[in-house]
């Protein structure tokens, strides 16, 4: 189990992936073990640089860090105002197909036999003319 | 550190956290597949909010807070979140079709 960074129009995004090619079962195991975090900060947090901004008369322009581990190696990457929209809907398709562990709502759909038999035995009302 | 159980509670205060340090606020999702539970966590290394959960329907909500804190880092804590939200909102409306005329 790896995770490896992947350029996506031209930024970076978080891959879970099976580093074997032994198949789909493989890829299960590794998953079942699995756990990663990926940590979302500001990364303009040296007061040096803003300062330095400040005094300039600049604008400050805000950058968004996300790094990702799954314990043993982590990768990161840094956003900007321009494309964290695109990163954050790439980043949502991903957690969207390697979240699987989680529990579906159960559905009660099965109507009831009596509740059915009830309806075919109801007549309709005749509309108002 | 404190596990909140409501969801929307969860996001407002973690939203004030971000808002009165942006600097030191830092956000984190742990997904365990083992278990099968999703954490989320804010801290400013003062406090500590966390939400946890074990429903897929959530990772939506997830999706939504991500989006805010995607945008609130990159552009700034003084960004309007209503925009964020709003268009979303509007993507997810599923179009009306009219069921004829009401007898």
């Amino acid at each position: 189990m790896v995770l490896k960074r992947v350029f996506q129009s031209s930024h970076s995004l978080f891959v879970i992936f099976h580093s074997d090619s032994k198949g789909e079962q493989n890829e299960t195991e590794a998953r079942v073990q699995s756990m990663i975090a990926v940590t979302v900060t500001s990364s303009l947090k040296s007061k040096v640089q803003r300062n330095k901004l400040a005094t300039a008369g600049e604008a400050i322009e805000y950058r968004c860090l996300i790094r990702a581990t799954d314990g043993k190696k982590t990768i990161s990457t840094s956003v900007g105002p321009k494309d964290h929209q695109r990163f954050q809907a790439s980043y949502a398709t991903i957690l969207k197909a390697h979240m699987t562990a989680l529990k579906k709502r159960e559905r009660k759909d099965k109507k009831k036999p009596a509740e059915a038999d009830k309806r075919e035995g109801s007549s309709k009302r005749p509309k108002k003319s | 550190m404190v596990y909140i159980t409501e969801w929307d509670k969860f996001v407002e205060q973690s939203i004030e956290l971000f808002r009165a340090d942006p600097d030191s606020t830092r956000y984190v999702m742990k997904y365990r597949h083992c278990d099968g539970k999703l954490v989320l966590k804010v801290t400013d290394n003062r406090q500590c909010l966390k939400y946890k959960t074990d429903q897929a329907q959530e990772a939506k909500k997830m999706e939504k807070l991500n989006n805010m804190f995607f945008a609130l880092m990159a552009r700034g804590p003084d960004v309007d979140l209503s925009e964020v939200t709003g268009k979303e909102q509007m993507d997810a409306q599923p179009t009306k079709k009219g069921r004829g005329r009401k007898q």
